[in-house]
């Protein structure tokens, strides 16, 4: 295991900000999901040792974050949340001095590795640019390859794609997931639920502290139920239903079902309706996504919103 | 070592691209130089740049050292300095290169004031004075920096660190010996400037100049400036670990 963690936990004060939560994380990506201020960051700073737990305790590669730290620094790397590059100096200069920092001496070396960084990162091009004309992407991308020049066994990026456009979302992630490829584990922290359903591995769900999900989406969506909604010409009830398929609503000719499996039970909900004789005018069917299980997970309206009341909420909008 | 010169490396770098930057920290020193040596008509035995020189040297780096205190203090807060914590590099070699590079950048200040004080008329000295001089001003230098480092990571915003900068150069700076002598003073100001660190820098610098060597002020130098190192490594240990 390259990330393990025992009941890790972290109080501001009297806040607790991150709730005893255990961790193990192999050659992966693992995405840690969970609304604003439910600790994502301060989980991540105790693992790249910038913050002590209040309790518990962690081993990235092997090394005790609270005892070896300088042996955790030395096998990972880590891109906070805020953007910071040098706008004044050019990428490759960027991309150098992190190399120096990480102690690569040799001259030879040293410009091997930058190029290689740089080239992954597909910036060689405009490698030689002062990064103030570079694209909040292309900023992105640099801060990877600043912290690739390293070559970490273990990569924190905290929330790599917030404010950038989708083509750049997009070429992030296959960064990540080409690195992962090749050994890196990567341990990403993000809000979107569509970008952590397709690229990572497993995926943990924190919710103000406590980790209350965790696993391979596509294990997380499949024990959420699909639905099904049909528009047909009968206004009369239904009679029967079949098996594994529970009613939500059947209101004005529109039918709405939920199952295990949206796929199998349509033809089915089909078939019935047929042998009554019903017109069916459309049908669809919406798989479960993570975004569910997340909604599910935390609460529709659980992030720290202050002075937000949820209850008097869900009344305004039922009167309407 | 090699950590901390990168971290130099960098903030010359990035410095040398801000001509502005460059300019505007130069600009007050010459403008009290050339006031100072060629407006100035006033009686006074033998050359008045030559005496008012050193103190413009020890003025440039300490405006160096108060200017670059708030420099940690912006890596901390756009979030350079969490990306430097978290990498295998010691930790010190950080605050080691900030006030390496920010008293370096007040020498080569010094440096160019020192040319031009030359260029309109001050005396050459000979490369022991100048020597004694660099040396004291590194060491002022150091004091300079870590001094407003420590002062920018307690205070933690531009605001309050520009207020505090502009509330203590001018008043150190006119409570010293940096315009005129000690008989020269009423009594209450030679007691403030006897206590005053600039004063011990620019005693120091002009008795270099004068050809002897100020150990008593040198020793002071020395002992105020790693006693102000030790103390931003505290405030800078504090400052980065929660
Ligand atoms: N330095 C700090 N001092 C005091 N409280 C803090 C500090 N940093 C974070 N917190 C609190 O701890 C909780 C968790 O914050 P954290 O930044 O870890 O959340 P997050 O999941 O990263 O949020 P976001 O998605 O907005 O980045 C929040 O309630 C926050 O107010
Ligand atoms: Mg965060």
């Amino acid at each position: 295991m390259k990330i393990l963690a025992h009941g890790l936990t972290k109080d501001y004060g009297n806040n607790r900000a991150v709730n005893g939560i255990d961790l193990s994380v192999d050659n992966e990506v693992y995405g840690l999901l969970g609304p604003n201020g439910s600790g994502k960051t301060t989980t991540v700073s105790m693992l790249t040792t910038l913050m002590r737990p209040t309790a518990g305790s962690a081993v990235i590669c092997g090394h005790d974050i609270a005892t070896e730290q300088s042996a955790v620094r030395e096998c990972m790397s880590y891109v906070p949340q805020d953007m910071a590059v040098d706008i004044r100096m050019t990428g490759r200069e960027n991309v150098d001095f992190f190399a120096r920092l990480y102690g690569i001496r040799d001259r030879h070396e040293r410009r091997r590795r930058v190029e290689d960084a740089l080239e992954i990162m597909n910036l060689s091009d405009r490698a030689d640019d002062l990064t103030k004309g570079y694209s909040g992407g292309m900023r992105r991308r640099l801060e990877l390859a600043q912290a690739l020049v390293h070559q970490p066994e273990v990569l924190f990026l905290d929330e790599p794609t917030v404010g950038l456009d989708v083509a750049a979302r997009r070429s992030i992630w296959e960064y990540i997931v080409n690195l992962k490829n090749h050994g890196v584990t990567i341990f990403v922290t993000t809000h979107q639920m569509d970008e952590a359903e397709r690229y990572c591995d497993r995926v943990g769900i924190l919710k103000k502290g406590d980790l209350v999900n965790e696993g391979v989406p596509s294990d997380l969506t499949s024990q959420m139920k699909s639905v099904i909604t049909i528009r047909t010409d009968s206004h009369a009830p239904l009679k029967e239903l079949p098996e594994g398929v529970a009613l939500v609503r059947d209101e004005n000719g529109e039918i709405m079902v939920t199952s295990d499996n949206g796929s199998e039970s349509l033809p089915a909900m089909l078939a019935l309706l047929n042998d009554e004789g019903i017109k069916v005018y459309s049908s669809t069917v919406r798989e479960p996504t993570l975004e569910d299980v997340y909604l599910q997970s935390v609460g529709k309206m659980n992030s720290d919103s202050d002075g937000f009341n949820q209850k008097q909420f869900e009344n305004m909008m039922r009167r309407r | 070592m090699y950590r901390a010169l990168a971290y130099v490396r960098r903030d010359i770098i990035r410095w040398s691209r801000a001509p502005m930057n460059v300019l505007s920290t130069l600009a007050m020193p010459c403008a009290w130089l050339l006031f100072m040596g060629l407006v100035m008509p006033v009686e006074w035995d033998g050359n008045y740049l030559d005496y008012v020189t050193p103190s413009i040297l020890v003025m440039t780096v300490m405006t160096a050292g108060l200017s670059g205190g708030s420099s940690l203090m912006f890596d901390k807060m756009l979030g350079y300095l969490n990306k430097f914590l978290a990498m295998p590099a010691p930790r010190e070699s950080i605050l080691a290169g900030k006030i390496m590079f920010i008293t370096i950048r007040g020498l080569l200040q010094a440096t160019v004031i020192l040319v031009i004080s030359i260029l309109i008329g001050a005396t050459i000295l000979s490369p022991l004075a100048y020597l004694e001089m660099y040396l004291i001003l590194f060491m002022f230098g150091v004091f300079f920096s870590s001094l407003g480092t420590t002062v920018a990571l307690y205070l933690g915003n531009h605001d309050s660190y520009a207020a505090f900068q502009s509330f203590v150069s001018m008043p150190l700076y006119f409570a010293s010996t940096a315009l005129v002598s000690y008989d020269m003073m009423p009594t209450w100001l030679f007691w403030i400037a006897k206590l005053n660190p600039l004063s011990y820098a620019i005693d120091a610098t002009r008795a270099a100049a004068a050809g002897s060597f100020p150990l008593m002020e040198m020793s002071i130098l020395l002992v105020l400036s790693v006693c102000m190192v030790l103390l931003c490594g505290r405030k800078f240990r504090k400052a980065t670990m929660k």
